[in-house]
């Protein structure tokens, strides 16, 4: 657990330090020092002062944040779904965001209004989801191939509303739209950070908190209830936990796939899979993985932005791949 | 006997679906006890078994511990009381021995109270009651069959429970691992725990058990000491055989039996 923890600083000096502006990792530490009121005279001229405490700084902690909800996520889902392979996807997360922001690009409020798309898209992510589990409740049935399945029908309904509202829209909404579903973390200040942590920190405690049940979970749906867990409701808590971390991550940030199954998959073989090691090492593990993303999105081209959700499908598609060939031969 | 007696289950119904799995069934089983549940496949044992843990609620009558109804016990109380290992459990393999049995005293800390020393105690005597300390930090994954079997018991001894119910524990055991097993609930038995287990080898139930119950299409068919249960008519029919002892020179009680198929059986 140290040596992630000194990973993911190393990570954040790396993506202080590196970008289209360079700073020695001298001047950032003394910035930083200045700026906690530590040191008295400024390393940096204002532009270069500016842009790393104002852009850089808040960008690289918006990532380091929001890959740990990601991976967060992803232990969550894998514990509730008894699946290492479950992700948001499955909770129709990624289906309703989109779906949310393209209705909020449509209608213009993206442009009138401030933070209107990321709004949009978290209500549309915590409905899709609140959809999915209430089916799957009607059907009175809590068990895990209904919650899959109305995962699947509810997302594969809400893609298709979403096409049809796109093929009606303007070309400028569309791209507007597909700029965001790209993911990425481009423009997103201390606003977007400050809403990131009014969600993901409590959401992460209270998963921190119930890491007994989540172990509970690990032994089966009839172990856990002998043990005197009610699994309905233990489920219930869970989803939506998950809902809240994947809905804010997904609206600030757009789509960002893998990184909830990489980050989970690699420390369970690491720290086992007891919840109370499992989390605090995926958090940072994801951390990790979305910091350094998002300096590849920055830093492989001097002229543009890469798309963060496309450096992270690069990493994680192979991965996935090396995952479902090594468990083949096992 | 004077008081109720320590687990109790009067004239159960249990439904799945539209079928009656079980129909009115009534028995009752004190400390000490060792119970073998067989029956034919389909008869109804397992869903008696979860019943019983609490984990199906019945369509009518009750299943009662100490005298109390079941329905007024929480999860957590019922856990407390009551400790069921199931049948051919995966688990989570990736769990060492001794992290699955302290798994076992979440009835008595619940979700956000870690382990206290009195729970560490629970847990190592569970661990030293079966024979797991070399293996403690082993996985479940990469125990054998056997070793297995006893990790899950241990988690239920950490439970610390009145009554102990296995579902086919000595399912895929060899012969001498399977000998162990009942040594070990036998020891079990006899510091107070009641055991009801589901046998499917009706020999090494006869063997271990000090009463037997019969259970064919979810009633109770037969009830009594081994050596008259397979005897028995009832069990006969149920399992469409004969039981014929097989006695030992000088032995009073069988020392095993044989079994034919009876005509149209």
């Amino acid at each position: 657990m140290g040596l992630l923890a000194l990973g993911l600083a190393v990570s954040i000096g790396l993506a202080l330090c590196l970008g289209a502006v360079r700073y020695t990792p001298l001047e950032v530490v003394s910035e930083g020092l200045r700026g906690l009121g530590l040191a008295a005279s400024p390393a940096l001229d204002e532009a270069h002062a500016i842009i790393l405490g104002e852009i850089r700084l808040p960008r690289v902690a918006l990532a380091a944040l929001l890959g740990g909800a990601l991976a967060l996520t992803g232990v969550l889902l894998q514990t509730v779904f008894q699946n290492p392979m479950a992700d948001a996807s499955l909770l129709g997360v990624g289906s309703g965001a989109a779906l949310g922001a393209v209705i909020a690009v449509k209608l213009g409020w993206s442009f009138d209004v401030f933070l209107a798309l990321p709004a949009a898209a978290f209500v549309g992510a915590l409905g899709a989801s609140l959809v999915v589990y209430m089916v799957a409740e009607n059907m009175r049935s809590s068990s895990l191939t209904s919650l899959i399945l109305t995962g699947l029908a509810v997302s594969a309904f809400l893609s298709g509303v979403t096409s049809i509202v796109l093929i009606a829209s303007e070309e400028f909404r569309v791209r507007a739209v597909f700029f965001w579903l790209a993911g990425g973390l481009e423009g997103r200040g201390f606003i977007h950070l400050g809403i990131a942590c009014a969600i993901v920190i409590p959401a992460c405690l209270a998963a921190a908190a119930l890491h007994r049940p989540l172990d509970l979970l690990l032994l089966g749906e009839t172990e856990a209830r002998a043990l005197g867990l009610n699994v309905p409701r233990m489920r219930l808590v869970l989803l939506a936990l998950a809902a809240l971390l994947s809905g804010a991550t997904t609206s600030i940030a757009g789509s960002v796939p893998f990184v909830g199954l990489m980050a989970p998959h690699a420390m369970r073989g690491l720290v086992g899979p007891r919840a109370s090691r499992l989390l605090p090492a995926a958090f940072l593990a994801g951390a990790i993985l979305v910091v350094l993303s998002d300096l590849a999105a920055r830093a492989i081209s001097d002229r543009y932005d890469l798309p963060l959700g496309a450096i992270t499908s690069l990493s994680g598609a192979p991965y996935l791949i090396h995952i479902l060939r090594r468990t083949e031969r096992a | 006997m004077n008081g109720p007696r320590l687990l109790e289950v009067a004239d159960l119904r249990v439904r799945r679906g539209e079928r009656e799995v079980i129909r009115r069934v009534s028995l009752g089983v004190d400390a000490s006890e060792r119970v073998a549940l067989v029956g034919p496949n389909a008869a109804g044992k397992s869903t008696l078994l979860a019943a019983i843990a609490g984990l199906l609620a019945p369509a009518g009558g009750a299943v009662r511990m100490g005298g109390r109804s079941l329905s007024t016990f929480s999860p957590r109380e019922i856990a407390r009381a009551i400790a069921l290992v199931v049948a051919l459990q995966e688990g989570a393999p990736k769990l060492s021995v001794l992290e699955s049995a302290e798994l076992g005293r979440y009835p008595h800390t619940g979700p956000f109270q870690g382990l206290s020393g009195r729970d560490r105690d629970a847990v190592n005597k569970a661990i030293a009651e079966t024979c797991l300390q070399e293996l403690a930090h082993r996985t479940l994954g990469s125990l054998s069959a056997g070793e297995r079997q006893r990790a899950l018991i241990a988690r239920a001894l950490a439970q610390e429970p009145k009554a102990l119910l296995l579902d086919e524990p000595s399912a895929h055991l060899d012969i001498g691992h399977g000998l162990d097993l009942f040594a070990l609930l036998t020891t079990i038995a006899a510091r107070g725990v009641a055991i009801v287990a589901v046998i499917h080898d009706l020999v090494a139930a006869a063997r271990w058990a000090s009463r037997m119950i019969v259970l064919h299409e979810g009633e109770i068919v037969d009830d009594g000491p081994p050596g008259e249960v397979m005897k028995g008519e009832a069990l006969g029919r149920a399992f469409g055989v004969t039981a014929i002892e097989a006695r030992s020179p000088g032995e009073a009680a069988a020392s095993t039996w044989r079994f034919e198929r009876r005509a149209g059986g």
